[in-house]
């Protein structure tokens, strides 16, 4: 999410700041990259509950994924709205 | 030689030439007054805020903490504590669980406008912003008022106040901020009790009964949540509506298109929380060594994450000086960020964008009268104690 805002990404709001509070910087990581990534906490899960477009398998809230040389070629699709 | 003090009242004034000078030749200064490491560049800031692991709120995160305050609120418990204390209360603070609240909010911005109506000064903090906060945050988190109150409104503002203050010339909290911080918390006990007694659909209530997989808040937990989403509501809330009038009183065109579009009130907003949010600066704990531009900081050190100077970061923010609404500032740190990113994001932002609708529709022009203002002394927060304006 840092990456997104910090270079005028559209599409990523991130409205509380990156605290897992909104479910506003909602994104859909490629299922076969998603074992690369950081694993979702409980906390992250109940909010992707709250995620106002289509809850899929690879969706993950981009302020809880760390950036890691294990995200090499990574490719993040946003979804149509985030609220 | 240069020195930075957050104690000093040029620092309560005007922060922002020091932070110049901090981000510019000391990004990573060591202040013997604040006897703490001070961050002050954008990027600096929010690697911070993200390694939570690193920079520990465990130790306190206000710069002069309160006693007895550390590891007992949301903002000063790290992982796992924070994690769990926080799923269990933020959704109530979720944008769409505070819609119920819009209307409410309305009636008393209104209320409390039309009392301004036919003045030709007033202190913009005792007459609008003190009241509508107490009465917002009432609302929000379901306190006792009019027939059931157990104090007066203004009682609990004036404590809410003190208690974020500190002396200048000890840099400590002194007797009466404390003595304001346990009225505070004997209050809240007293509202806690009550609810837990008879529960209602209030935040109070929620925070007393709120349980995951048998996980609960213990009666401290409660207790120092509801004293810390006080002082927050009232002080941290006002203070930023005096901040963003003082906004709206100084930048006479900035208004005049929000008076004349109140749309774009919500983007006047954000600028104004980048451009002097009153969050100015909270603190951190190092659980290592970390070295930042040359210096080496040391376990256990404290570590300033200056948000207000990181809003004004040129390698963030291009022209950061420039009052400008129509910039769009994302990610700023008006309100923090990380995990610990204030919980009161969303309602604060509904909040002062109604209160400013309604004011604007008694009082739609105005300026300040007192040239210099009285800041109020605090090492952590900024706004002014008083902020005359004159009706035009």
């Amino acid at each position: 999410m840092q990456g997104a805002t910090a270079n005028g990404v559209d599409g990523i709001l991130g409205e509380c700041g990156g605290s897992c509070a909104c479910a506003t910087c909602h994104c859909y990581v490629d299922e076969a990259r998603l074992a690369d990534l950081n694993a979702p906490t409980d906390n992250e899960l109940a909010m992707l509950d709250n995620v106002a477009a289509e809850r899929r398998p690879g969706s993950r809230l981009a302020c809880q994924i760390k950036t890691s040389a294990a995200l090499e070629g990574l490719i993040i699709h946003l979804p149509e709205m985030q609220e | 030689m240069f020195s930075f003090d957050p104690y000093a009242p040029a620092v309560d004034a005007n922060p922002f030439p020091f932070y110049k000078t901090l981000r510019d030749e000391h990004p990573c200064f060591w202040s013997p007054e604040a006897d703490m490491w001070i961050l002050s560049r954008y990027a600096d800031i929010v690697s911070a805020g993200q390694d939570a692991q690193t920079y520990s709120s465990a130790s306190g995160n206000l710069m002069t903490e309160l006693p007895g305050r550390a590891g007992a609120t949301l903002g000063t418990t790290d992982a796992p504590r924070h994690d769990r204390l926080r799923g269990l209360i933020q959704h109530a603070f979720m944008k769409r669980n505070l819609e119920s609240l819009s209307e409410p909010i309305r009636d008393i911005a209104r209320e409390v406008a039309e009392s301004l109506r036919g003045k030709k000064q007033f202190d913009f903090i005792n007459e609008f912003s003190s009241k509508f906060t107490v009465r917002v945050l009432f609302a929000a988190l379901g306190l006792p008022t009019g027939a059931e109150a157990t104090v007066p409104e203004s009682t609990v503002r004036d404590k809410a106040v003190m208690m974020v203050q500190s002396d200048p010339v000890s840099r400590t909290k002194g007797p009466e901020h404390i003595a304001a911080y346990n009225w505070m918390q004997d209050y809240a006990a007293g509202v806690i009790a009550e609810r837990r007694a008879n529960p209602r659909n209030d935040l109070i209530s929620h925070f007393s009964m709120a349980e995951i997989d048998g996980d609960k808040l213990d009666e401290r937990e409660v207790l120092l949540t509801t004293t810390t989403l006080i002082m927050a509501g009232i002080e941290s809330m006002g203070g930023f509506m005096a901040m963003f009038a003082l906004n709206m009183a100084d930048f006479a065109d900035a208004r005049r298109q929000c008076v004349v579009n109140p749309a774009l009130l919500a983007d006047a907003v954000e600028e104004s929380l980048r451009f002097n949010t009153s969050a100015q600066r909270f603190r951190r704990r190092l659980m290592k060594d970390v070295t930042l531009h040359g210096q080496t900081m040391k376990t256990g050190d404290f570590v300033c994450l200056a948000y207000g100077s990181g809003n004004r970061d040129e390698r963030q923010y291009p022209n950061p000086d420039a009052y400008d609404i129509t910039r769009k500032p994302r990610g700023h740190l008006g309100f923090g960020g990380g995990v610990h990113a204030c919980l009161g994001t969303a309602i604060a932002r509904l909040s002062v964008k109604i209160a400013f609708e309604e004011f604007h529709k008694v009082i739609p022009e105005y300026k300040r009268v007192q040239e210099q203002l009285p800041w109020m002394p605090s090492s952590t927060f900024r706004s002014p104690l008083v902020l005359e304006l004159a009706v035009a």
